[in-house]
């Protein structure tokens, strides 16, 4: 039995992001709504979205690379589409909005998309972040309902990334209730406090880490990272909790690096939220993949086992 | 505000002439004193007509020169030649040396979005300088920056893995173009990862989407569209 979502029907966009090192988020996350009770279908034969990358390379690439996503999931009869990615949902928002404001664009991807044998896309869907879905679906009653392991006493420091509410134009952050707030988002906070974690004040939540400048400007991208690590430290986070898997990898991999550069003691453990919720309800440290984060969160998670 | 370099600079003033003859008659005194043209030229009109024509670009019309994009920029902390708010001016002024000249600067955008977010006027300003940059490496007139060579590689890969990337595809592709440094340890960490998470399988044999030949080569005809924001 599961719940009907404020949503409709739901389609669930992975993203590559989560058949690659964010596994432990696609894992988990299916271990929370299973157990919260939501649905969350996979969009079937689903494509790369292009993140940030394809739209400059090529305007018509990276219209259709992610309306061919959009398509598939008004195949399944979905009336949103969850993204788990920032980048992921950024990029769908972004070829909704274009296809929204010229039509013969529109014509044109509808064109192609039946050429590569999918539906015309009618632009009917909303675009939603699987934070946003699971408070707005379940609330934060029903989380506290679920915890089995209360986290109580850990700090932890919620980082969203830019692109999670970012920019307005294209994910209407702000303008609909269900809408978490574009500049000081909050939902992930919640969420965190139902578990019982303590939220430390972190103003670096939707600072940039330079995700899509790792390989090709990485002092850049290393200073950033820095800087949303110094803040989280500052604060007194023990583990830094992220909703984004561009961010997260970026972060992980290179925290050797920053370690390093700037100071061994910004060396912090990051987890992805669904793996502490996952955590927080019950399930074993390997069933949500926490024992496999580059970076150990289980050294600060294993007092609550 | 650069001048181009290829046009003399501006000169104020008047010249006297030794000489003037009008109709038949020599002038003199006063009248051989002349104005010297002061119309700016060598900028090109058609840089911002070119870019107003892209979908990304369109909204380069709208923005009002408020400096709002450029005050919150994550870039500008660490270059301070980066500067959505003059780009833009550059580019609707047509001063293409300029823009040339700041060819380091204005690939170095990291998408963080701050400045389409708080436009208060709906310019997209990340797309717009985005368009710009692309302006100028579609005419030649700026080398390619290792920003657009990684963007590059991203779309090959997804091309050639069938339609899906992982971070594993993607960074091994980029460790091939030699892009990737990656110390012993950071290697030790995410091959545990990369055991523990069970991956070992997806690296071995990667995702692709199932009809994607014929998905690619649409793809491929499309990607030769012009398109043009109507």
């Amino acid at each position: 039995m599961t719940l009907p979502t404020p949503y409709g029907k739901v389609a669930f966009y992975p993203g590559c992001a989560l058949d690659g090192l964010g596994k432990s988020y696609d894992v988990s996350l299916k271990l929370v709504v299973q157990d919260l009770g939501i649905p969350l279908e996979k969009i079937e034969d689903y494509n790369c979205c292009g993140a940030l990358e394809v739209k400059n390379v090529n305007t018509m690439a990276g219209i259709l690379l992610p309306a061919r996503n959009l398509a598939l999931a008004r195949e399944m009869g979905a009336d949103a589409v969850v993204s788990a990615c920032p980048g992921c949902h950024y990029s769908l928002s972004r070829t909704q909005y274009y296809l929204t404001k010229y039509p013969k664009l529109r014509e044109k991807t509808n064109v192609y998309l039946e050429k590569m044998g999918t539906k015309n896309y009618d632009l009917k869907l909303m675009l939603v972040h699987a934070v946003e879905y699971i408070y707005n679906t379940v609330g934060i009653e029903a989380i506290k309902t679920k915890v089995k392991r209360p986290l109580t006493g850990l700090k932890v420091a919620p980082y969203y990334g830019c692109l999670y509410v970012r920019p307005k134009s294209y994910t209407l952050a702000g303008y609909m209730k269900m809408r978490d707030d574009p500049e000081r988002p909050f939902f992930m906070d919640e969420i965190l406090k139902a578990l019982g974690a303590e939220v430390v004040p972190f103003e670096a939540k939707t600072m940039c880490c330079g995700g899509p400048h790792v390989y090709s400007d990485v002092e850049v991208a290393l200073h950033l990272e820095a800087r949303i690590l110094k803040e989280a430290k500052r604060n007194g986070a023990e583990i830094l909790v992220t909703d984004c898997p561009l961010g997260h990898v970026a972060i992980e991999t290179n925290m050797e690096k920053i370690a390093q550069k700037y100071g061994e003691d910004l060396r912090t453990p990051l987890a992805y939220f669904s793996q502490l919720v996952a955590f927080a309800f019950g399930h074993s440290p390997e069933e949500t993949l926490l024992t496999a984060n580059i970076t150990n969160p289980m050294s600060v998670l294993k007092r609550y086992l | 505000m650069p001048i181009p370099e290829l046009e003399k600079p501006i000169v104020k003033g008047l010249i006297q002439k030794d000489k003037v003859i009008v109709d038949g008659v020599e002038l003199d005194g006063t009248w051989n004193a002349f104005m010297i043209e002061r119309t700016q030229t060598g900028y090109d009109p058609t840089v911002w007509d070119e870019i107003a024509n892209t979908l990304e670009g369109v909204t380069i019309s709208a923005c009002w020169q408020c400096g709002t994009c450029t005050s919150g920029c994550t870039m500008r902390e660490y270059d301070p030649n980066y500067s959505p708010r003059g780009f833009i001016d550059l580019a609707r002024k047509g001063d293409k040396q300029a823009l040339i000249e700041l060819q380091n600067s204005l690939w170095r955008c990291v998408s963080c979005q701050k400045c389409t977010h708080r436009c208060p006027k709906g310019v997209l300003v990340e797309e717009v300088v985005h368009s710009i940059h692309h302006y100028l490496l579609k005419h030649g007139l700026v080398k390619k920056d290792p920003g657009t060579v990684f963007d590059e590689l991203f779309l090959e890969t997804v091309i050639k893995n069938g339609g899906r990337i992982s971070e594993l595809t993607l960074g091994a592709a980029a460790a091939k173009a030699g892009m990737v440094t990656l110390s012993l340890k950071d290697l030790i960490n995410i091959g545990a990862a990369i055991l523990k998470g069970g991956l070992i399988k997806d690296v071995l044999r990667p995702n692709r989407v199932k009809n994607w030949d014929r998905v690619q080569k649409v793809l491929e005809e499309a990607m030769k569209e012009e398109v043009v924001p109507e």
